[in-house]
């Protein structure tokens, strides 16, 4: 690595021998008409020939003119083009002038920009203005909804967390299906929360094979491109803003059953337990006595003031003259629960001379979840500086820290003690969350006379126990316990650029971002995993990586032709260091520092590595501005296949069109820009989510006692290869009436090769082997169309909508099926087609539970009309029950703006699809006493005859009655959510210059206002896969925001 | 002047080319390489200690550690051991006799799989010793301790996943595919007579090449314990007069001795215990928390599983036990001298006879295979020989050191056997015996008459011989090989 650097920076000092051919003729400096500094690589052209060249770094240029040339030609990307009679002059200097509407028009693309007007690919562009007024502190929170083609997770509500992305479908079965984030050019291997959203200028979403196969080994899922802001020459400006927000929970509580409903379904649950149980079944009026006098002790707590054996009567209701003894204390929701607070400051400064430019930056966020315990708080810096001190060489270092703060709660486990959503969701609507005396309700008060946690098993305090999850207590254990990290991250980009022999340009870039994670864990002697002794761990991550590449570009316009090439190497160096310690046994309370503990539980480190590198190349040719043509080709190593086999080889071929440029079509006035383009290309993925799949392998850490032991792991596979992602990508770009915007596109994306984590007969003492099978495709439509419906002097608005449909199938699979949870993956289906037991319905005559059968049984089976259904979930049949792919889905962002005043609200939308409720199942279910019910429950068969779909209530049934894996369990998935909308009013420029600004804007801004979904509470968008489960969801932000520019 | 120009052309192509070769190579820090593992005995040593530890290591969910969670779900699915409370969901969908019927479940699944990785990391050993780099006695008792594990496991599954064996019939019954090499093509179901004829071939090669071997731990098979399990294999096929000559020889020519009183109330957790034959020792830093024996068997260990549901013995079984025997004192029958975590229920019936090392830590050493066991054989088979001396004598022998009251049974025939039998429930109590007893004696379920709360065990009876003394086969291993058939439903 040091040794290719130094390489790199010789070879700079090589190339100030430039070659000086000079050619007597003419020549002159091109510069920008605002600013007046020499504008590099404008194309200077002989018209009518191919004679031409291309400016210096200083926009100095020479060209040689022919006898017969009459007129230079100057074409630069963003400007206006010019044209100059030549006649007898021999030094030609000219200005030019920004063209604003190209300017826009730049897309950032792999290894540079392209000009949107001869761009071949199909790339989405998110600017700052869309997201600098959004209270977002993940800048991965405001792709959602902003680009067709493009897929986005709720995200979660913890603070600094974003949602999961997918562009086109999903690529990969088992392998990695998240984009390539680039940072400023180069692969990120950070958390994109480290990144202060108000640094970004944009990001650019790489869609199509075509442009993200430059990125070749990990764009296979695609490319998001973010680039951070720079100082602009000539504008030095110092801006500050500031917003101040709250948050609350998005997406409300499933509605549940209070105390006074719940106690008869638990009763009845009982009840029909004993009355219908197969062996000695009691008779009905026995069971109902039974269940009288036995539901207390089953559910242990008697929140009523009346005897435990008369909560309910033995006719199944409750009690009339029952009052609960303690009503404010039975929500365990709102405990977990707080209006969260988000704050959020940032200073910058920027500007720039004529050969150098800088930006400066310091942001402050503060975010408090709305979920206890949980905050985020981030500093983050950043100073861009590019200067070019010689005529031949430019250079610039681009360089962030941040530091994060945070605790959070433990939502990764959707059914662990240690989940409040879990837990507070789950808590029967009976437990108090403090000690009360149980005869007359009052708190239990300690010596200093405060209230005490109600473990749900205080014997000592002559308290019965919890039938749900007793002894544990997640207020509690969220208050004491300490789960979070600190976080150092600094992230750096260098680089160097030589420009010689006049069309050549060598540039080399060289990256590092490290990463510092601190984890610390604490569980307290109170109560929960770590009582009675206490538990600490500390986790320390060190991730560090290098990116290094050198690229040589040669530019070149003869004519009408322009020639763009580029030549490149690169590599990737990726080193993970992992340690972790765990002791127990707290010596003194509030210090939860390993030392200040008795006993070491565990220590262990390890230390992981990746590798990439790759040669590439990129040949853009365009004539006229009418036709583009573009090629690529890539040829990359992993680390992660064995060395046979370990190289791949991707390329790419584009083309436009521009018709409207042609003479010899006639299209109406009304059509500005019409341009069809198409391209392919193959791009490969090698995260296998294994660093050394190829390898067959004895896992360490099976020490047996003080002997040295390792087991089995791995089988390995050698002839492990890239997964391939094959893209085909036609598409028209338009715009018409000088209003709208847009294109329309289709795409085909080809898996093949999948990585796939085959799994073995269990027989076989290994659970699975990576193999190259399979192949799966993403055929889709999108279309993106942005309209100034109104465009008035005071009065605008404008639309911006997105639309995406995509139909994804797998084609080929190692096996004939795969079973994985609630999917089958089979070659015909969707990999997110639910694969379910075919839910028939509830008898009326027992209110059991009835599945379509898979064979007649005599023991579980019956035959209703034609259809043959059984009790017995082991003979259920299961089906292909819908997807969770949504027939299709998108944003709108509505934007009107009167004189100062600006509105603009984004909706997000989705129709059709299923999601499986998980969460609502765990809620439907009888099988637990003392486990909250959801008010559907309330529907249950009760007595013969009853058709409802709700099976009875009985205890002892529910691997019957309530078993997952149905698709009595599945919703539709449509939904629309307010996402964002923001309200700004910016100061008029007459006044602002009063108080020494620029410029100054007030704004407001809400987040996740309202959600509309099949069932209230129902997280839609939780998870591609389309399974709910317990879970930090969206927060609602309200902020309010100041942005002064002086 | 050309020179100057391909100057930085030629230094650009240099520095493309100059990636180190093995730049690409990656080797992990946290697993060795199978290829290294058998190039020397010292190398193999590990690999088969690293199946001594899976023993006692989690597998996937906190219910499956190792042999320790079978255990837990062998007595769970038995008479002897009931509920304290429904409280907490940990085994009680076992304890209600649904989870290994239902082919989803995580209990089908973890039995098989653990076993089955057994079998699979013995296989890899077995038939790539033989080249490894090192004494022969290495790889002799390398070899013959992977060939016990193989028998042990086959031996483990069949009696799950199969029919019972019926000494009178010829057991062409279904029973698990039977693994001898490292393939990863789906083998059919071996007949229960094929599997048992395996798991013999296998204990007998081991014997042979552990003969001499002078294992360092507890945890290592020396020719005692494959003389132990070939008495407890023939036990299971009703071959009363193998099952007496090896519990014999184990009681003859272990070393091993009865314990003390004293050592009896000690917490069945430490392998130095005198009687102990075979089991796994926890040491300080390899504790698996909640996905321990002791988390959930344990009278103390401050689990939610233990505080709330503490387990206890069937009270009508506990009835039976003189006051002079000194396993009277492993339960309870008012709770009050149980030494339950801070908060926890004391039971009545509540057991105190696993104790994990405090409180606070869930370590402690499990029992395999212990001499008392032994004695139950030796008595058993020649009971059931219709030896009544020889069968009361080995009785007395354990009863008496547990008991100084007790004298010698002059039961015969089929109360004596009873009598053995009672002695064996009390005797191994929560050590994973009891289901796989009244499967092997063909005996029906029956909670009633005791403290089995029906609420809490929902199934109070099951007929013997009935499909639901099978576990499922896993969904997954239905799956995966096309050649499995399933047990009927």
């Amino acid at each position: 690595m040091i040794r290719l650097l130094l390489l790199s920076f010789a070879l700079m000092f090589i190339l100030t021998h430039e070659v000086a051919a000079q050619r007597k003729s003419v020549s002159g400096t091109v510069t920008d008409r605002a600013t007046g500094e020499g504008l590099p690589g404008v194309s200077v052209i002989v018209k009518g020939t191919t004679v031409g060249t291309a400016t210096g770094a200083d926009g100095a240029y020479t060209v040689s003119v022919p006898a017969d040339g009459q007129t230079l030609e100057f074409r630069f990307i963003g400007y206006q083009a010019m044209e100059r009679t030549i006649g007898n002059a021999s030094t030609i200097d000219v200005a030019l002038g920004v063209d604003q509407r190209q300017l826009e028009e730049v897309v950032v693309v792999a290894y540079g920009t392209a000009d949107k007007s001869s761009f071949t690919g199909s790339a989405s562009q998110i600017g700052s203005e869309e997201f600098e007024q959004r209270p977002v502190t993940n800048i991965t929170n405001a792709i959602a909804g902003k680009a067709a083609g493009v897929q986005t997770t709720s995200g979660s509500g913890q603070p600094g967390e974003g949602p999961t992305i997918r562009i086109r479908g999903v690529g990969s079965i088992n392998g990695n299906n998240d984009p390539l984030y680039v940072v400023d050019g180069v692969p990120y291997s950070g958390s994109i929360a480290n990144l202060n959203v108000d640094d970004i200028e944009n990001m650019s979403i790489l869609k199509d094979a075509a442009s993200a196969s430059m990125y070749g080994a990990r764009a296979a899922n695609g490319v998001v491109i973010i680039t951070t802001k720079k100082g602009k020459k000539g504008r030095n400006q110092l801006n500050v803003k500031l917003s101040q927000g709250v948050s609350e929970r998005a997406i409300p509580e499933y509605e549940r059953l209070n105390a006074f409903e719940y106690y008869p379904l638990m009763w009845e649950a009982y009840r029909n337990s004993l009355a219908y149980r197969a062996s000695n079944p009691l008779s009905l009026d026995q069971a109902n006595q039974r269940a009288s006098e036995g539901i207390k002790g089953l559910l242990g707590y008697n929140p009523f003031n009346v005897p435990d054996n008369q909560i309910v009567l033995p006719d199944g209701t409750i009690n009339s003259d029952a009052q609960l003894l303690y009503p404010d204390d039975l929500d365990w929701e709102a405990p977990i629960t707080r209006t969260g607070s988000r704050a959020d400051y940032n200073i910058s400064y920027s500007g720039g001379s004529e050969k150098s430019d800088y930006y400066v930056s310091l942001g402050y966020l503060n975010d408090k979840g709305f979920a206890i315990r949980t905050d985020y708080e981030r500093v983050t810096g950043r100073v861009n500086v590019n200067t070019q001190p010689l005529n031949w060489f430019k250079g610039g270092l681009n360089i962030a820290g941040t530091v994060t703060n945070s605790n959070q709660v433990a939502t990764t486990g959707s059914t662990t003690f240690v989940n409040p959503f879990f837990l507070s969701r789950t808590m029967g609507p009976i437990y108090p969350v403090y000690a009360h005396d149980p005869l007359t309700g009052e708190y239990i008060l300690d010596e200093n006379g405060q209230r005490i946690y109600d473990l749900g098993s205080m014997s000592d305090l002559g308290l019965p126990t919890r039938a749900n999850s007793p002894g544990r207590h997640i207020i509690a254990e969220t208050n004491l316990n300490d789960y979070g990290f600190k976080r150092n991250v600094l992230s750096a980009r260098t680089y160097g650029e030589v420009y010689f022999l006049k069309d050549f340009k060598f540039t080399t870039n060289l990256s590092v971002d490290i990463t510092n994670n601190n984890n610390k864990t604490y569980q307290n002697t109170l109560v929960g995993d770590g009582a009675p002794a206490g538990r600490a761990s500390r986790t320390s991550t060190n991730t560090t990586s290098y990116n290094f590449n050198q690229l040589l570009n040669y530019s070149k316009t003869f004519g009408l032709h322009t020639v763009d090439a580029l030549l490149g190497h690169e590599n990737y160096d990726w080193t993970y260091d992992y340690f972790t310690g765990s002791r127990q046994g707290i010596i003194s309370e509030g210090n939860s520092e390993l030392i200040n503990f008795t006993t070491t539980n565990n220590i262990e480190s390890r230390q992981d590595l990746y590798r990439t590198e790759g040669y590439f190349s990129r040949v853009n040719y365009s004539f006229d501005d009418k036709y583009s043509l573009s090629a690529s080709y890539r040829r990359d190593g992993t680390s992660r296949f064995y060395s046979d086999v370990r190289w791949g080889d991707f390329w790419s071929l584009g083309a436009a069109w521009r018709l409207d440029q042609e003479s010899f079509i006639n299209l109406p006035d009304w059509v500005n820009m019409l341009k069809v383009r198409g391209s392919y290309g193959e791009v490969g993925n090698d995260d296998v989510g294994d660093y050394y799949a190829w390898q067959a392998l004895y896992e360490l850490g099976y020490n047996n006692a003080s002997e040295p032991g390792y087991l089995q792991s791995t089988l390995g596979n050698r002839e492990l290869v890239w997964e391939s992602n094959n893209s085909f990508d036609v598409g028209i770009d338009f715009d018409l009436f000088d209003r709208a915007r847009g294109s329309v596109e289709f795409f085909n994306r080809q898996s093949e090769n999948l990585l796939f984590e085959v799994p073995l007969p269990i027989s076989s003492g290994v659970l699975t082997r990576f193999e190259n099978v399979g192949a799966m495709y993403n055929r889709g439509v999108e279309f993106q169309v942005s309209a100034d419906v109104i465009r008035g002097t005071d009065f605008n608005w404008n639309v911006d909508l997105n639309w995406t449909t995509y139909k994804n199938q797998i084609t080929r699979l190692p096996q004939d099926e795969i079973i994985d949870g609630t999917k089958k993956l089979m070659a015909g289906q969707s990999i997110y087609d639910f694969w379910l037991r075919d839910w028939y319905g509830v008898d009326p005559a027992t209110g059991a539970a009835l599945y379509r059968a898979d064979t007649y049984n005599e023991s579980n089976s019956m035959i209703i009309g034609s259809d043959t259904v059984t009790t017995n979930i082991n003979n259920a049949r299961y089906q292909y029950s819908g997807s969770a792919i949504p027939d299709f889905a998108g944003g709108i962002t509505n934007t009107f703006s009167y004189k100062n005043f600006s509105l603009s609200a984004l909706l997000t939308y989705q129709v059709g699809g299923k999601v499986y409720d998980a969460a609502y199942a765990s809620l439907m279910s009888a099988g637990s006493y003392g486990t909250a019910l959801h008010v559907d429950a309330l529907g249950r068969w009760q007595n013969p005859g009853d058709v409802t779909d709700v099976p009875r209530m009985d205890n002892s049934q529910t691997t019957n009655f309530n078993a997952s894996n149905s698709d009595r369990w599945l919703v539709d998935a449509s939904y629309l959510n307010f996402r964002s909308v923001n309200l700004s009013y910016s100061l008029p420029a007459s006044i602002a210059s009063k108080l020494q600004m620029q410029h100054a804007l007030i704004y407001i801004t809400g987040e996740n206002l309202a959600l509309i979904s099949a069932r209230k509470g129902l997280n839609v968008t939780q998870a591609f896969s389309g399974v709910t489960s317990n879970y930090y969801s969206a927060a609602r932000v309200l902020t309010l925001g100041l942005n002064v520019t002086l | 002047m050309k020179k100057i120009i391909y100057t930085p052309l030629v230094a650009f192509l240099f520095v493309f080319s100059s990636c180190d070769k093995d730049y690409l190579e990656v080797q992990p820090t946290d697993f060795v390489s199978e290829q290294a593992v058998f190039t020397t005995t010292t190398n193999a040593w590990a690999a088969l200690n690293g199946i001594h530890r899976n023993m006692l290591i989690r597998q996937d969910d906190q219910s499956e550690f190792g042999e320790g969670g079978v255990k837990v779900n062998m007595d769970m699915l038995g008479e002897d051991l009931a509920f304290a409370s429904a409280s907490n969901s940990w085994h009680r969908n076992t304890y209600r006799w649904n989870d290994h019927r239902n082919t989803s479940s995580n209990v089908a699944q973890y039995v098989y799989e653990f076993y089955y990785r057994m079998i699979g990391n013995a296989n890899m050993i077995i038939n790539n010793i033989d080249a490894a780099d090192g004494p022969e006695a290495d790889k002799q008792a390398i070899k013959g301790q992977a060939l016990v594990y193989r028998a042990w496991a086959h031996y483990q599954l069949v009696q799950v996943y199969g029919k019972r064996y019926d000494a009178g019939a010829n057991n062409e019954q279904l029973g698990v595919p039977i693994m001898l090499s490292n393939t990863t093509d789906g083998q059919p179901r071996a007949t229960v007579e094929e599997v048992y004829a395996q798991v013999n071939a296998d204990l007998d090669e081991a014997m042979m090449l552990l003969e001499g071997y002078e294992r360092t731990y507890k945890s290592h098979f020396d020719v005692n314990v494959a003389k132990g399990l070939k008495a407890r294999v023939a036990l299971t096929m009703h071959n009363w007069e193998a099952a007496a000559q090896y519990a014999s020889e184990v009681i003859e020519e272990s070393g091993a001795t009865l314990m003390s009183r004293a050592q009896y109330t000690e917490g069945f957790n430490n392998v130095d215990n005198p009687e102990w034959i075979w089991g796994s020792r926890q040491i300080g830093d390899q504790q698996t928390y909640f996905a321990s024996f002791f988390a959930y068997m344990s009278a103390n260990f401050n689990s939610t599983n233990i505080r709330v549901n503490p387990k206890l013995i069937n009270s009508a079984l506990y009835d039976r036990i003189p006051a002079t025997d000194i396993r009277s004192e492993m339960w309870d029958p008012t709770g009050e001298s149980v030494p339950a975590p801070p908060n926890g229920t004391k039971a009545p019936y509540a057991s105190k006879k696993f104790l994990s090392q405090s409180s606070a830590l869930s370590i402690g050493d499990v029992p395999h295979m212990r001499l008392a066991e032994m004695y139950l054989i030796k008595a058993e088979a020649y009971a059931r020989m219709e030896q009544d001396d020889a069968a009361a004598e080995a009785l007395y022998t354990l009863a008496s050191n547990r008991d100084p009251e007790y004298v010698k049974s002059a039961n015969t025939g089929q109360a004596l056997v009873d009598e053995i039998l009672f002695q064996r429930r009390i005797e191994l109590w929560g050590e994973g015996f009891r289901f796989l007893d009244l499967k092997r004696t063909n005996s029906g379920l029956d909670r009633t008459g005791a403290n089995h709360n029906p609420a809490y065990a929902v199934t109070m009876t099951v007929e013997p011989g009935v499909n639901d003394w099978e576990f499922l086969i896993p969904q997954g291993e239905v799956n995966s090989n096309p050649q499995i058939v399933q047990n009927p439903l």
